[in-house]
């Protein structure tokens, strides 16, 4: 009755075992309720799990390599959330598993693109398969805003437009400013067609 | 090869870009298998794509619609030309992912690394020369060593994370992005 799941990649293998929602007529070799996981990884702690961490694990994973495959390395996973992956700065990936254990420090794991891809290959091939028939709960793969992939470029690349553009409006301005302003008393000698007879002063009265 | 049962037909054609980088996935696919033309071909018969690429000419012509070729085609495809495309492409990088881990792995000495990536990139660097037009902004930056060598790792890690049946929604979905 009890169904072992197995997915293998050169680093790593994914084991799933559960048993068939019999309430819901699912066959023998079905797997509707999963009980357990596992991954263990070549020369790294093995994971264990139930089903919400797995769903966890693939909620992130999953994401990450969607915008990774755009060029856009970005953080899933939130503090509360009990796996993070983000991109590591030396290269390569970070995975962190948060136990729900107290006091027990979370997990970190680097990764390098080779074993990333195979992580999300293993979870692939379990979300594929047409013998696990239980709904999960994944986000659809969707393109990418162009916001998102404004952030792909260097902040120097990004910032350069504006910041030129700010530079030739003040030195536009500082420009106009040299340009010597008209004197006031000026003003009447341009013109005195206009000017002459208001000045002169009206004939005595006889 | 099996597919996705939950992704969804397409009915988004893909923009400029994303041609662009269909053709070089494609290309980067050749570059790492010498067969890799008729692979293609192949590919295309065994996932039964005959009433859309009868033959090489019209998967070439396809192909052609990348703007950055030096015989560049201005008709537009259709998204089910393009969900094959992707498709023989998944499947490529499929037959592919051992080459793709190679060269994507940190665990082998770094001179072997380097070996791998040299070989890779020269023969993107010759297919490019020869089908790719030199004057676009694009091929140049391709050719160029330092964005080049940035450039084709994306193009490998793409491969590596669209391989498969399960990738074929995630490369779709990344070739219908924004333009930035």
């Amino acid at each position: 009755m009890k169904q072992t799941l197995q997915y293998d990649q050169l680093s790593c293998r994914l084991k799933v075992e559960g048993l068939p929602d019999v309430s819901v007529g699912q066959s023998g070799d079905a797997l509707g309720i999963i009980t357990g996981w596992s991954l263990q990884w070549a020369g790294r702690p093995e994971l264990e799990g139930r089903k919400e961490h797995l769903l966890a694990l693939m909620q992130v994973v999953l994401p990450y390599a969607r915008y990774l495959i755009s060029g856009v390395p970005r953080r899933f996973g939130a503090e509360p959330q009990p796996v993070e992956i983000a991109p590591n700065p030396q290269g390569g990936h970070t995975l962190l598993l948060r136990s729900s254990q107290p006091d027990t420090p979370p997990l970190q794991l680097a990764l390098d693109d080779a074993e990333l891809a195979d992580l999300v290959r293993v979870l692939d091939q379990l979300r594929l398969d047409p013998r696990l028939q239980l709904p999960l709960e994944l986000p659809q793969p969707q393109p990418l805003r162009a916001r998102d992939l404004l952030e792909r470029r260097p902040l120097v690349q990004r910032l350069a437009a504006p910041v030129g553009g700010l530079l030739a409006v003040v030195v536009a301005s500082g420009l106009g400013l040299l340009i010597p302003e008209p004197k006031p008393g000026a003003g009447p000698a341009t013109r005195p067609a206009a000017t002459q007879p208001a000045a002169t002063p009206p004939a005595p009265a006889p | 090869m099996p597919q996705d049962p939950t992704a969804p037909e397409s009915s988004a054609p893909l923009p400029r870009r994303g041609l662009e980088r269909l053709d070089l996935l494609l290309l980067s696919a050749e570059a790492l298998d010498l067969n890799g033309g008729e692979a293609m071909v192949w590919m295309s018969e065994q996932m039964g794509f005959t009433s859309l690429f009868p033959n090489r000419v019209e998967l070439w012509k396809r192909r052609c619609t990348n703007p950055l070729r030096r015989t560049t085609r201005r008709e537009a495809l259709a998204p089910a030309e393009t969900d094959a495309l992707i498709r023989i492409l998944c499947a490529l990088a499929d037959r592919l992912y051992p080459l793709l881990r190679g060269l994507l792995t940190s665990a082998e000495p770094p001179e072997v690394l380097s070996q791998r990536w040299a070989l890779f990139r020269g023969r993107l660097t010759d297919l490019i020369r020869a089908r790719m037009n030199p004057r676009r902004g694009g091929v140049q930056q391709l050719l160029d060593p330092e964005s080049g060598a940035r450039q084709a790792r994306l193009l490998i890690q793409a491969l590596a994370l669209g391989a498969g049946v399960g990738g074929f929604e995630r490369l779709r979905a990344s070739l219908l992005d924004a333009q930035p």
